[in-house]
């Protein structure tokens, strides 16, 4: 991998911004959240401490997105390069689960595809642990060695720059001029960094210990009365399903346009009571505990069975946005519980 | 530029055939001719207004057109059935795996169906009888709720009877006018006297309520949940095993599916809800 340093954030912006429309996050009150990099307006770039509120997803799979026409079908939109830059190691996770699905070989997602082949990732180093940050339960890092076109890194006096791929390579021997060698005290430096950090991350998550047991857990937790217990604290607000950079629901609508009709593709919650209902009126999960169970066991069991990775990255994104309260954290803390007492208890 | 899955081809009902109180068989011509193997399903566009799964009822030998038996059931159905020749649908698909038929070439195949569960079960029965010399023997066992809530009368009462090598056997749940047949559920004319069943499979496709007691009965008998062959019905958007409304376990039933064995899925909770 080839590795470079760059002083200063701005000038590899602008060099970005030149060639692409870039996002960058924004920190509004306490969240950062992406917005379009104006490099007139812009006098300096900042590494965001932690992720985003805002998840990668809506860049590769907006919220509402036009699937078809119809009678007369027409192009699907032509997507312009795009460069995003903060995502963390959660992030990009994330997005090698999407691919999972939607780039799956027999059908890949034309819609999905435009954009994943459009998008240039620049990623960076976590400088921070967020409150519900709890990547580090499912090896996440607070920094990427893989999945990013370049990855920046902070260090003294300024910002060590890694091509992830043959796209993140060639910009920086485009762009020759904006960068110099990295001294190996700096190689060092980082070194140092991401281990403090990594340590601070381990830390705050100890309480959670390592969850090598997961998947046998989730699926003992079948008769387990958390779910029920939770869905009295939830509202089902669906904001756990919104803000997952992983869940990938959506569901088909039809609308009539003036003169044509339209498919659309659109975001939906498996916490929707309806979400699995049938026309003749069957509903394997009409009760929100059964929903909820669902949603574990397609993270945590079903997917690793399909894909081999499981459905859950640790970003901490639905600790944050519950409005009942729930944190994933506990809910796992619990079932693991259980399920040891269970197998204490039959041994 | 990657096929666009999502992008339904145009489509018209050229007729509609009343097949009992609540089912209706629409026949749609499809723009281009359109393939797909028995057991498959397509979505159903009505269009600005939505869409439906639905596994056509005709043999996959006709490809200019396809027959489509809808039970009015719910939103979309219930706007299906008040459409007439010449409205304009959209068909996408064929989606998923169908009846292995190659599998069950010199068994004997036991069909158990119930309501409108005979319409996938229609593609397959003459899919079948096309090339009957290949099986053993066809052995069927439906059941409606009453004489008139059979579909397909006319062939089901006559020209399917007196096929060689297909024995037929009906029930309904209850009797009304000269109907000197059974009467109770279709586990009720099922009997293991009737099938060979260290060789043959059985094929399951109706309510889940009658499909659950129905597998149950067929395991009973000895059938191997392996020789078990189910059209799973859940709600399958995409066809493509990415929006997630039809999941049995790590199964997509549009993808998997919507045939199964009962092996694959029994380990499942929920299969039948």
């Amino acid at each position: 991998m080839e590795t470079v340093f760059i002083s200063k954030l701005k000038p590899l912006m602008d060099a970005v911004a030149k060639k692409m429309e870039l996002y960058v996050p924004k920190k509004v009150d306490e969240h950062f959240l992406f917005s379009k990099y104006d490099p007139e307006s812009t006098p300096d770039v900042k590494i965001n401490s932690i992720r985003a509120c805002t998840p990668v997803k809506e860049f590769l799979f907006p919220i509402r997105e036009l699937a078809a026409t119809y009678p007369v079908a027409t192009e699907l939109k032509d997507i312009k390069p795009f460069a995003v830059f903060g995502l963390k190691d959660c992030d990009l996770k994330s997005i090698e689960i999407l691919d999972k699905v939607f780039e799956e070989e027999d059908f890949k997602d034309p819609l999905y595809m435009a954009r994943r082949e459009k998008m240039f990732i620049i990623s960076s180093d976590c400088t921070d642990v967020g409150d519900s940050c709890f990547c580090c339960l499912f090896e996440g890092k607070v920094y990427s060695e893989s999945g990013f076109d370049l990855n920046i890194s902070e260090v003294k006096d300024g910002f060590i720059v890694d091509c992830g791929s043959g796209k993140g390579h060639s910009f920086v021997e485009q762009h020759d001029e904006l960068f110099a060698d990295v001294p190996a005290s700096l190689l060092a430096e980082r070194e140092e960094n991401r281990k403090k950090l990594q340590q601070q991350l381990q830390q705050k998550n100890a309480r959670y210990d390592n969850t090598a047991d997961m998947r046998e857990a989730v699926v003992n937790s079948e008769d387990s009365p958390v779910y029920d217990e939770q869905a009295q604290a939830c509202i089902e607000c669906q904001a756990c399903t919104r803000v997952c950079p992983t869940c990938h629901c959506f569901y088909l609508y039809d609308a009539k346009q003036e003169d044509y009709f339209a498919k659309l593709k659109i975001w939906d919650s498996c916490m929707r009571f309806s979400y699995a209902a049938v026309a003749g009126g069957a509903n394997p999960n009409k009760i929100l505990g059964d929903r909820m169970k669902h949603r574990l066991m397609h993270k945590f069991v079903h997917f690793l069975d399909r894909y081999g990775i499981n459905m859950c990255v640790g970003c901490g994104r639905c600790v944050d946005a519950d409005a009942g309260g729930m944190d994933l954290r506990e809910i796992l803390k619990r079932i693991r519980q259980e399920n040891k007492n269970k197998s204490k208890a039959a041994s | 530029m990657n096929y666009n899955f999502y992008q339904p081809i145009n489509g018209e009902i050229t007729d509609v055939i009343i097949e009992s109180p609540t089912i209706k068989s629409f026949v749609v011509k499809t723009e281009k001719p359109f393939k797909f193997e028995t057991g498959q399903f397509v979505e159903l566009t009505l269009p600005g207004q939505g869409e439906a799964p639905f596994t056509p009822s005709s043999s996959p030998k006709e490809t200019e057109q396809m027959e489509i038996t809808i039970m009015e059931a719910g939103r979309i159905t219930a706007l299906l059935h008040k459409c007439g020749k010449g409205q304009a649908v959209g068909i996408r698909g064929p989606f998923g795996n169908g009846y292995p038929i190659d599998e069950f070439a010199g068994k004997e195949v036991y069909i158990v169906g119930g309501g409108v569960g005979l319409a996938p079960i229609r593609s397959l029965f003459l899919t079948l009888v096309e090339r009957i010399k290949d099986f053993k023997r066809i052995v069927c066992r439906y059941g409606a709720k009453s004489p008139d809530d059979f579909i397909y009368k006319k062939s089901l009462f006559g020209q399917w009877q007196n096929i060689d090598g297909v024995e037929m056997k009906l029930t309904v749940d209850a009797a009304n006018g000269d109907w000197s047949g059974n009467v109770g559920v279709v586990t009720t004319i099922l009997d293991p006297k009737d099938v060979d069943i260290s060789n043959a499979v059985a094929v399951v496709c109706g309510p889940p309520i009658m499909m659950k007691y129905a597998t149950f009965k067929l395991l009973d008998f000895g059938f191997p949940g392996s020789s078990i062959y189910l059209s799973m019905e859940k709600n399958m958007s995409c066809g493509v095993g990415k929006c997630g409304h039809c999941m049995i376990g790590k199964y997509y039933v549009c993808k998997d599916g919507p045939v199964f064995t009962y092996d694959r899925i029994k380990g499942y909770s929920k299969i039948w809800d």
